[in-house]
């Protein structure tokens, strides 16, 4: 683990338990990963595997029927570290971290904004509870955050509602409203999946370039590999719960380890090698969140499964910064490295 | 947001037009000579049978059909009610006389209801699960089920009769001058005729606001730090008030309607409690007014719902 | 979410989930047996105790010559007004006829009316609402504005208008309900089809050659039942409601056939209301119980065929 400095958030342990219907789904169970400050993790995964989750557990953002169940959510902030998963989901001290030193961008932005108001008010909102600002300057700062985030014509937008607004342009008055404080995390929960690609492209330009300026540290949830390679600094591979591999980008996509993660990169169909290419999907589907495996989760999809996988995999590493949990990750080692 | 407005009014009119001519129908279809109605009675019963075949044909009645609606139609836009078979009275004075009261009665309920509605209902989806959730289901579940007059005779006999608290029925007393004077009579009619209405509203407010509460701008607004009053009220309610508007004009007709009962029950003297006579004495042509008055009342007050729905959800104004 | 302290403490939802939890993991949490449907609702309270308590008055009703002796119609003039008795569970009204037997056979008539008409506008409104709503086209136009219409008087106003009109009978009653009644349910089927006549299964059915009506009723509508068996349920609280207030007023049923809303009529008079409460006061009960179970009813239909019901 990194030197806290460096460290803008500690996930150790995080278990997260969704309980609707009167049933338990142990949708996070036992995840820890850091989001180091001006770099981005990308959380990758199938729908399902929880990445969601443990985005809404950290900004205390759950659904009224779950909870974090154990772990640890640590904020190291200017003040000291912050234990996170001990604050009261709405209680003061969590809501003057959320919006102004913790913010988030949803998948959807047509539903993620209230249609009846405007930008501008829902972006006013923000800077109200956060800053000193007043009056007139409220306006002219969120005119100043559109513009910033390449909305043209920003004086007029932000008298608009948001059925007003193109898709693309909706999430950049997102991001706008979520950066207005300038927070030190950003947490981007599928932000492109309802997007044209030429906007995808845009939005996660966007992204990048708030990095470098500000030095967010960014939590990007994505189940595209296409953006994780573009985009991340670190990749954390998520499935049924866990995090099966971790580690920094050139890591994960040049030497995976674990099958799952080989599975999903040789699933992707490559531009240019035409429609006769081999795309080999992954065998079988998820498993039912009430009816899990016992062990490794994926062991069941595994073309690679023993015996021992019936036993949760202990997580090794492979190097300082590349974690797996797997228990036969050394033959595949040595087979990426051959490579 | 005006032309939302004239495009309401525009399609109002033909609907308006179509239940008037059935309204017209109605009136020739039922016994009684047309005449009769569109004079004066005393007249009616001193005219000879020649003055009075003349005066049938000066009125239009020899005309083809749609030349007498016409003529109708014309004098009911004008204010010529015709007359009341019973008593002989000009309708237009019968309605000019009871409708203030009506009025005063309905829209005080229609106050009162949405006011308590909302809140117990907002009140009862924040609270979901809870005791205070249970008990305010059941008393509006009570409140839909027990029969309007019921409650009111019930109401009566404890706080009227029993406890002598309030007047047992009737609008006015010859000295009252102000408002405040006739209040002691206006509380039992209006509280009695808000319960359905109430119990209703609050129902859907709460699956209103708890559909709302669903949404996710409302992850938004949290996460953004928002104090949670701010978030229930500013981002929740305001969208789940939307729908609740828009029932509250479905269900008019049905206080309108509650109300015809109601004065029976407190002798309130209104329209209803002059329709219900009417029907009674089979006096055809103020039956056919009055239902007619009250359809051009729902329409006029579906329009003002859907005029303050757009007010309030930019949405609507776009047809979305 | 209440503002409490930094530290959480644990709430009734704690306790709630960690019961949930220590089950599932013991493996107690298994899918159960037997339809979704009955088991959810038979696990609302409120659903069962209205079946049980609309179930035991409409017995009540329908076995009324054998819970009690006494014919609803006898005029008996030597026990006028008198109070409960062993005799006369509820006492007898102002010509000497027993309470409870006009009740009870009261009853039937009153049910007759409210359920009938219920399920007769519902048959109507279906019918009307699947076939029209498919055709599409002027026929659609045309079911549409005429319920418009229909929904434009306030419901009582519309059928006092055709009482004056036709007169009062038990028969003219009923078909004026259901004339006022059928468009609610019409709109709802209408709703239906026109979601779901754009479907892909109902299009290859087309291309089978499956005639119009056929396709309508058998394919389409099944998946429209609940939300129609629960308005079912609503119209007839509706309708005993409104026969109930009509027949108060003296405009409904005839004075002649004892019904619930009938026997209310002797309310309007303020001595009854305050010397005789045997003759007002429990029918009134009767009524708002059965209307209350009804309603029970229709909350636990909706709940148990709504498929996104949350924990």
């Amino acid at each position: 683990m990194a030197q806290n400095h460096d460290v803008a958030l500690t996930v150790s342990g995080l278990k997260t338990f969704m309980y609707t219907n009167k049933r338990c789904n142990k949708a996070v169970n036992g995840v820890s990963f850091q989001i180091k400050k001006g770099k981005t993790l990308c959380i990758v995964g199938e729908s399902g595997c929880g990445k969601s989750v443990t985005a809404s557990a950290v900004m205390q953002l759950l659904p009224t029927l779950s909870r974090i169940e154990e772990g640890e959510i640590i904020y190291h902030s200017d003040r000291g570290d912050i234990r996170i998963d001990q604050l009261a989901r709405n209680g003061r001290q969590m809501r003057a971290i959320r919006g102004a030193e913790m913010a988030m961008i949803f998948q959807d932005p047509m539903t993620a904004l209230n249609p009846v108001y405007t930008v501008g008010f829902q972006i006013i909102e923000n800077l109200k509870y956060h800053t000193a600002l007043k009056g007139r300057q409220l306006k002219d700062k969120a005119i100043d955050l559109l513009r910033s985030m390449g909305i043209p014509l920003p004086e007029r937008r932000v008298d608009e509602f948001p059925h007003r607004y193109s898709g693309g342009m909706r999430q950049r008055a997102m991001i706008a409203m979520a950066m207005a404080c300038n927070p030190k995390i950003l947490i981007a929960d599928e932000p492109t999946t309802a997007l044209d690609v030429t906007i995808q492209a845009q939005i996660f330009e966007l992204m990048d370039r708030l990095k470098k300026e500000h030095g967010t540290a960014i939590m990007l949830i994505t189940h595209d590999m296409g953006a994780v390679a573009e985009l991340a600094d670190d990749v954390a591979v998520m499935y049924m719960g866990n995090i099966v591999e971790a580690g920094t980008v050139d890591e994960v996509l040049r030497n995976p380890v674990h099958p799952y993660t080989r599975a999903l990169l040789a699933s992707i169909p490559v531009l240019g090698r035409g429609k006769n290419q081999d795309i080999h999907a992954i065998p079988g589907s998820t498993p039912d969140p009430f009816d899990r495996p016992s062990g490794c989760q994926f062991a069941p999809r595994c073309a690679f499964a023993t015996e021992a996988c019936n036993v949760m995999p202990d997580e090794t590493h492979v190097t300082d910064t590349h974690r797996v949990m797997c228990w036969r990750y050394e033959e595949f080692a040595h087979a990426a490295a051959a490579q | 947001m005006l032309s939302y407005i004239l495009r309401r009014v525009l399609l109002l009119i033909p609907m308006a037009l179509v239940i008037s001519f059935l309204v017209y129908l109605g009136l020739e279809l039922t016994p009684g000579d047309p005449v009769s109605y569109m004079i004066p009675p005393d007249m009616y019963g001193s005219m000879d049978p020649e003055r009075l075949q003349a005066l049938r044909e000066s009125l239009g009645l020899g005309q083809p059909f749609i030349v007498r609606y016409g003529i109708w139609l014309w004098g009911v836009l004008h204010g010529n009610f015709g007359y009341s078979m019973s008593g002989g009275v000009p309708i237009i004075n019968i309605v000019g006389d009871r409708l203030p009261a009506t009025l005063e009665l309905s829209g005080i309920a229609l106050v009162l209801s949405t006011l308590i509605g909302c809140v117990l209902g907002t009140i009862s989806a924040l609270r979901r699960g809870s005791a205070t959730d249970n008990s305010l289901t059941v008393v509006g579940m009570l409140g839909v089920s027990i029969p309007e007059f019921f409650f009111g005779l019930v109401a009566i006999l404890i706080f009227a009769l029993n406890l002598q608290w309030l007047p047992v029925g009737g609008r006015t007393l010859p000295g009252y001058v102000t408002f405040w004077d006739r209040l002691p009579h206006l509380v039992m009619p209006a509280l009695v005729l808000s319960v359905t209405m109430t119990a209703g509203v609050m129902r859907y407010a709460r699956s209103s606001m708890l559909d709302s509460l669903n949404k996710e701008f409302i992850r938004t607004a949290r996460s953004k730090g928002l104090p949670e009053w701010r978030v229930n009220l500013l981002h929740g309610f305001r969208v789940a008030l939307t729908p609740v508007i828009v029932l509250i004009g479905f269900r008019l007709p049905v206080l309108i309607g509650g109300s015809v009962v109601i004065e029976q029950v407190f002798q309130w003297p209104g329209i209803g409690n002059e329709f219900v006579a009417a029907v009674r004495s089979q006096d055809y042509p103020l039956v056919m007014m009055i239902a007619l008055l009250s359809v051009v009342a729902v329409l006029l007050a579906s329009l003002i719902v859907d005029v303050l729905t757009a007010l309030i959800d930019p949405r609507v104004r776009l047809g979305r | 979410m209440t503002d409490i302290t930094t530290q959480r403490r644990r709430t009734r939802l704690d306790r709630q989930f960690d019961q949930i939890r220590a089950r599932e993991e013991a493996g107690l949490n298994s899918h159960a047996k037997g339809s979704r449907f009955v088991r959810k609702f038979l696990n609302n309270k409120l659903a069962v105790f209205g079946l049980i308590v609309f179930t035991v008055i409409v017995l009540a009703s329908v076995l009324a010559p054998f819970l009690t002796p006494w014919d609803p119609q006898k005029i008996n003039l030597r026990a006028i007004l008198k109070p409960p008795s062993w005799e006369h569970w509820l006492g007898t009204d102002k010509t000497g006829r027993d309470v409870f037997a006009r009740v009870l056979y009261g009853g039937q008539i009153s049910i007759l009316v409210g359920l009938g008409s219920a399920v007769a506008s519902a048959i109507i409104g279906v019918v009307i609402g699947c076939y029209t709503a498919y055709v599409g086209g002027w026929l659609d136009t045309i079911a549409m504005r005429v319920s418009e219409i229909f929904m434009s008087f306030p419901q009582i106003i519309l059928v006092l208008l055709l009482v004056a009109i036709t007169g009062q009978s038990l028969a003219n009653l009923m078909i004026i309900f259901i004339l006022t009644g059928w468009g609610g349910i019409y709109r709802l089927a209408r709703a239906r089809m026109l979601s779901l006549r754009e479907e892909e299964y109902v299009q290859a059915l087309r291309s089978f050659g499956l005639s119009t009506p056929l396709i309508a009723f058998k394919h389409i509508l099944p998946n429209a039942l609940g939300p129609i068996m629960v308005n079912v349920t609503l119209s007839t609280a509706a309708f005993i409601l409104q026969e109930a207030g009509l027949s108060f007023l003296g405009l409904g049923v005839p004075m002649g056939i004892p019904t619930w809303g009938n026997i209310l009529n002797v309310a309007q008079d303020l001595r009854v209301l305050q010397n005789n409460w045997w003759m007002w006061l429990p029918v009134g009960t009767v009524i708002s119980l059965f209307v209350l179970s009804v309603n029970f009813i229709g909350d636990g239909l909706r709940d148990a065929t709504d498929p996104t019901q949350q924990g």
